[in-house]
Parts: structure tokens; C-alpha cells; sequence
């Protein structure tokens, strides 16, 4: 049965994804939060790995949990937070904030209704089904080629800001 | 084949919860941190559509998503860095000023 499987180890997936959120968004340690959201990382590629999306969840491996989360943590130890444990993690305007978020989720959640999707049936186009890697990767460099292009750009940009900003100030 | 209502559903919980981060969290790091979590559930709505309706396009727009994650990590870090120079501490409510 695998489509059982796949049903079981979806909901296992969603499960622990929002449990690892959860737990990352309220833990006082810095670092307990990053581990979660690593495990959150990982939990959110295995759930694209379900929907069909391998090349989506090597990539979320790789540059989220691999690249990105390290970047968050060598800063964490870079900054040295003592003051962190003392205080609350949230500020006096928790209650607002919940409910902005509960609010948000309750209407997207409310908003996926059945009639908005078109079915599969009425878009699904002919033609030889290719691997998911090969398929991305036409799209990206012709259909998409102009913002593959302006990606790259951002990402330049990205880098050039990061250094300006974070160099020291020098006298004039 | 999972129902992309599920995904859908999940998508909106992770937001919800990076939102309740980002609005919520004293600590700037972990404000960013939110906002990867919220364009993480962003993607997991885009694979389950490009699943849903058989089209590659929604992968190609998560991977922007994530270029661009990476970028706003660079910059929002390169920032934080440069605060933390001029005062010690990253709680963003003692960040009252413009300029000091």
C-alpha cells in the first residue's frame, strides 16, 4: 500500500514540521532555536521529496539547512548574547502578535477552498514526462532565463551590501 | 499523491507560526530566523501546487524563493552586525533610535 505510506509519512512530516516550529519560535536559547528550525529544515524537504519536488528538497538541504542556517549560527557566536537568557523571549505585545498569527493562518487555512484549484484533469499538458531536475532546468534557462538573470543580480547585490554594510567605519 | 488541500493546510500553520515569531520575538536574529520560516511554508504551497496541477513552474519560483532568501539573510545579518558595533545586545525594543 503506497499510497497508505505515503499518507502516513506526509502526516508524520506536517506534524513534526509545525511541532519543530513551534518549538523554535518559543525556545529563550538562541541556538535550542536553531536546531529546531534545522529540524524544521529538514522535515519541509522531506515533504517536497512526498510532492514530487527532489531537486526542491536537495536544494533545501544544501543551501537552506547547509548554507543558510550555518550563516544564522556563526552569527549567534560571533554576537555572544549574555542578556538572552534573562529576559522573556517575547515582547509585552505577545497576546497581539498570537492572535495576528493565529488570525493569519485561521484565513489562509479557510481560503484554500476546493473550488479555487483548478482540477489536475484541466491542466495537465501531453508530452513525454521528463526527470524533475531536467524539466527545471529547461524551464529555468528559457522560460525563466530573465529572472534566473535578475536572481543573479540580487544575489550580487546581496553580497555587495553585506560587505558595505558590515565593514568597519573609517574616519573621514 | 498527497492532497495539496493538506499541504496547503500545513503551508498556513508554518506561517502562522514564523508570523507569531516575527511579530512576536525580542531578539533580531531570531525575527530573521522567523522570516525563513515563513518563506519556507511559502515553498511548501508552491510544490504542492506545482504537484496539483502537473507544471514545474512552481519548483522554478521556489527556487527564487530561495535566492532570495539567502540575499535578505545576507543583508538582514550584515545589519544586525553592524548594530551590534555600535551597542551591545540584539533585543530590537531598546532599538528606539535612528541614529546614535
Amino acid at each position: 500500500m503506497p499510497i497508505l505510506a505515503g499518507q502516513i509519512a506526509f502526516y508524520y512530516l506536517a506534524a513534526a514540521s509545525v511541532a519543530s516550529a513551534i518549538l523554535a519560535v518559543t525556545r529563550r536559547n538562541p541556538v535550542h532555536s536553531m536546531l529546531w528550525v534545522l529540524a524544521l529544515f529538514l522535515h519541509v524537504a522531506g515533504i517536497f521529496l512526498l510532492v514530487g519536488a527532489e531537486f526542491l528538497a536537495a536544494v533545501q538541504v544544501i543551501v537552506y539547512a547547509g548554507a543558510i542556517l550555518v550563516f544564522y549560527v556563526f552569527f549567534l557566536m560571533l554576537l555572544d548574547l549574555p542578556s538572552e537568557e534573562v529576559g522573556p523571549p517575547f515582547g509585552a505585545h505577545w497576546p497581539l502578535c498570537a492572535a495576528a498569527g493565529v488570525g493569519f493562518a485561521a484565513l489562509a487555512w479557510y481560503a484554500r477552498a476546493p473550488g479555487l484549484l483548478p482540477s489536475p484533469q484541466q491542466v495537465a499538458e501531453g508530452g513525454p514526462s521528463r526527470g524533475n531536475l531536467s524539466t527545471i532546468g529547461t524551464a529555468l534557462f528559457t522560460q525563466f532565463a530573465l529572472p534566473f538573470e535578475i536572481a543573479s543580480l540580487i544575489l550580487l547585490a546581496a553580497i555587495v551590501g553585506a560587505v558595505v554594510v558590515g565593514k568597519k567605519k573609517t574616519e573621514s | 499523491m498527497v492532497p495539496v488541500g493538506a499541504c496547503l493546510a500545513l503551508s498556513a500553520v508554518l506561517f502562522g507560526i514564523g508570523l507569531i515569531g516575527f511579530l512576536g520575538r525580542r531578539n533580531i536574529i531570531l525575527m530573521l530566523v522567523s522570516i525563513e520560516i515563513m518563506l519556507n511554508a511559502v515553498n511548501v504551497s508552491l510544490a504542492a501546487f506545482s504537484q496539483n496541477l502537473q507544471d514545474s513552474r512552481g519548483q522554478v519560483v521556489a527556487l527564487f524563493v530561495i535566492a532570495v532568501a539567502a540575499a535578505e539573510a545576507a543583508v538582514g545579518l550584515g545589519l544586525v552586525l553592524a548594530l551590534s558595533r555600535n551597542r551591545p545586545g540584539v533585543s530590537v525594543e531598546e532599538l528606539t533610535q535612528l541614529k546614535w
